[in-house]
């Protein structure tokens, strides 16, 4: 019997892998959000639909510009356009939702360095960059929930050209978001339909139900750090019902504070990004404690209506800080063996 | 009845396969027509031979005599021939002396006793020299001398003897083997070695897999000091000697009293079995007890197999696959590649892995870091490879050694295992040990090795 001939490939250990890839992280992603995504357009209609590929379509365009083409397959600019088209508020000019998308990559990603590099969530970089350069238009261009003709039509804002004002006038789709009206001392939207997502708001953050789900799927299957998010959403509870026991007048109930504005959105989608994220599970605590304890503060005591954006992007600032505190300590030296 | 714990944060969970009865088959693996034995399988001093070519040995017969308080001694693998007595690589540069031997075909292969003794009558300093004239080396990852680690041993006084019979590596079933073969073994090498040591308490510890094989083996000893049995919930690298001492030490099992982890020491399965299974006979050490597993194989499992066998030789015995793409000295998760089949296994090994070509081999090319922590939560040890990979990318050696403790890494592969990036941690961590290495020699005036 002679020995095997073969040519062998020299190779380092380990010689196995878990399985788990980039790709596919973003994948699970993708599929999480798919729910909401179609909940959207079934609820805002052709408008949904169309800031969510405009921002997608940006993004891939921006990230072809500025890596390799090899990049566009791990399916992180994808990820990052659906995030960014979910964040904004359904009638947003397109040509809006074009440079948001096509910054969010080339600025909020590629500045940094690429994949891994950011430091803030490229998607809340384009949301944030048009929230300061079209605060009106973020901050009016809302839509009706399930109104008459919405997948017939698109709204006149929708089309509107860049440096010319909209066409029709935003009053004429959208009325207050639930966040919007509770701060002026107006009567809400009913909590189940908080929950539900039968409120005008942002394309993809209204129904806290579907993005719940979304986000559990993710933390069950291992793609997100489940810490982040259940320190977040908990202290944003904790804190809501400190508040409303001090004062039910001025601060919303916990299941109110829970289901409204992008905080589902944020707590399951944007916090947990690996890269933005704290890399210890010590960290992963402190960091959704953090942004929970901010989102509450910006919401009720600042001038902004909604505060999740703010407070990740806090958040994300802080990671740095937050690693080193965290820094994992090596098991001290051991016998000698 | 037993509690599953472990100390350590981190690692992982491999996918094991099935224990099934057949993992304590033993097949023993004929002779190839030409042993050959390099004259140092261990760390430390190489043997010198006592023998000439053309000489006819016995079975069991001393080749070459160790000089030197690090060297231990080669006896013949088989009756036969010394064909040639001669240098080869080493693998590391240099040249190491080896010995040919052609086994006699159609001999008995009965092993000559050297010597004739009654362990059980020795004292300690006794055993340690008949441990140390049988050739013992240390089978598990560690490949020292064995008497060497005892004379330490016995300086720093230990209380405790812990038995890792903890399979090192996915794949691997020496510890079902040995606890099913070579149980009387495992308890006479046990006393040995405590008799040796002056410990008073010996531990053996198992993986959940191996739970039933390990009582089953502890209740047929009429031996009353035989080990106590710690059942460990099954987690790579928990093997590891460091690991499986804070584990036991921390939180002790039931029936074993805490004990200080300073005074206790580890010797894997296979190293107490052989002990027992040579000094019982007095007998020397010339074949090895190992796994050959993989998806090039059609006859994995356990072999016992003559020292010298080229490794091409043993896989062709399991029925190699006749295009084999890759071939692991050690397991799947630590082994290393070789780079042809003509090495022979010797003392240390514990088996080999043979893949051939498929998806599952080639991995995808490394992608950016993320920061996404997997690897910090897999570190054993609790270090940051992550942060250790980024320096590393830039070269800077000298902070992964002082400020993350990049010496401490062991090389266990869960970072690189976990990585979503499919960065190639350890190999990075490993270039950058042998460049600090350098630096450090340069910078004390050594001619680096």
């Amino acid at each position: 019997m002679t020995s095997p001939t073969c040519r062998l490939r020299l190779s380092t250990s380990p010689h196995l892998h878990a399985g788990a890839a980039v790709p596919q992280w973003m994948l699970h992603s993708v599929i999480a959000l798919l729910p909401v995504t179609l909940f959207a357009v079934a609820v805002f209609g052709l408008a949904a639909l169309a800031t969510i590929t405009v921002a997608i379509l940006a993004c891939l365009l921006a990230e072809r510009a500025c890596a390799a083409p090899s990049a566009l397959d791990d399916g992180s600019a994808m990820l990052t356009g659906l995030l960014l088209g979910l964040s904004l508020p359904p009638a947003l000019p397109l040509w809006m939702v074009a440079v948001g998308g096509f910054v969010a990559v080339a600025i909020g990603k590629h500045l940094f360095g690429g994949l891994g590099g950011p430091v803030f969530h490229p998607a809340l970089v384009g949301r944030v960059i048009l929230q300061a350069a079209f605060p009106t238009a973020m901050a009016q261009a809302w839509v009706t929930p399930l109104a008459p003709g919405r997948v017939s039509e698109l709204p006149a804002t929708s089309l509107a050209q860049p440096f010319m004002s909209p066409t029709a006038p935003y009053d004429g789709l959208s009325g207050a978001t639930p966040l919007t009206a509770t701060k002026a001392g107006e009567a809400g939207a009913p909590t189940a339909d908080l929950w539900l997502g039968i409120v005008a708001g942002s394309v993809g953050e209204t129904s806290a139900v579907l993005l719940l789900l979304g986000g559990v799927y993710l933390a069950i299957r291992r793609m997100i750090d489940w810490r982040i998010p259940v320190a977040l959403l908990g202290t944003v509870a904790a804190l809501s019902a400190l508040l409303h026991g001090l004062d039910a007048e001025r601060h919303p109930e916990v299941w109110t504070a829970l289901g409204s504005g992008g905080l589902m959105l944020g707590a399951w989608f944007f916090a947990t990004d690996p890269g933005i994220s704290p890399t210890t599970r010590r960290g992963a605590w402190i960091y959704g404690l953090a942004i929970g304890a901010l989102v509450v503060v910006m919401r009720q005591f600042s001038g902004h209506v909604e505060g999740v954006m703010y407070a990740l992007l806090l958040g994300s600032a802080l990671t740095p800080h937050i690693d080193r505190w965290t820094r994992p300590r090596p098991l001290p030296k051991g016998v000698e063996r | 009845m037993f509690r599953h714990r472990t100390s350590f944060s981190g690692g992982i969970k491999l996918a094991m396969p099935d224990r099934i009865a057949a993992d304590a088959v033993v097949r023993q693996m004929p002779f190839a027509p030409l042993l050959r034995l390099p004259l140092r399988q261990h760390a430390g001093a190489a043997a010198v031979a006592v023998v000439r070519a053309g000489e006819e040995v016995l079975r069991g017969q001393l080749l070459a005599r160790a000089e030197d308080e690090t060297a231990v001694p080669l006896h013949a693998p088989a009756t036969g021939r010394v064909v040639r007595i001669g240098e080869q690589s080493d693998g590391a540069g240099g040249t190491v002396g080896v010995i040919e031997l052609a086994p006699l075909p159609g001999d008995t292969q009965e092993q000559a006793r050297e010597r004739t003794f009654d362990a059980d009558r020795l004292d300690a300093d006794e055993l340690l020299a008949a441990i140390r004239e049988a050739g013992i080396i240390g089978l598990g990852g560690e490949r020292g001398p064995t008497h060497q680690r005892l004379q330490r041993a016995r300086k720093r006084g230990v209380a405790v003897l812990v038995i890792n019979g903890i399979e090192g590596e996915p794949g691997f079933t020496r510890v079902p083997a040995l606890l099913a073969r070579h149980g009387s073994d495992v308890i006479s090498g046990a006393r040995f070695l405590g008799k040796v040591l002056g410990s008073q308490d010996a531990v053996l510890a198992v993986e959940k897999p191996d739970a039933n094989s390990a009582s089953a083996m502890l209740a047929d000893s009429e031996n009353h000091d035989r080990p106590v049995l710690a059942v460990l919930r099954p987690r790579y690298p928990q093997g590891a000697a460091e690991l499986l001492v804070r584990t036991l030490a921390r939180r002790p099992v039931e029936g074993i009293p805490a004990f200080n982890a300073e005074k206790a020491m580890v010797f894997s399965l296979a190293t107490v079995a052989e002990i027992g299974r040579l000094l019982s006979h007095g007998l020397t050490m010339t074949d090895q007890l190992i796994t050959l597993a993989g998806d090039g194989l059609r006859d994995t499992g356990n072999y016992r197999v003559p020292l010298g066998t080229p490794v091409g030789f043993a896989l062709a015995q399991a029925g190699a696959h006749s295009e084999l793409d890759r071939v692991l000295d050690g397991g799947p998760m630590r082994g290393h590649a070789l780079g042809h089949l003509d090495r022979p296994i010797t003392k240390g090994a514990t088996g080999f892995v043979a893949m051939v070509a498929n998806e599952q081999a080639s991995l995808p090319e490394p992608m950016a870091c993320i920061r996404c922590g997997e690897c910090v939560a897999a570190c054993p040890l609790q270090l940051h490879p992550a942060e250790l990979g980024l320096l590393a990318r830039r070269g800077e050696i000298q902070a992964m050694v002082e400020d993350w403790h990049l010496e401490r890494c062991f090389e266990c592969g869960c970072c690189a295992y976990v990585c979503p990036s499919h960065i190639p941690l350890v190999q990075m961590f490993r270039a950058a040990k042998k460049q600090s290495r350098r630096a450090k020699a340069l910078a004390a005036g050594e001619e680096p090795a």
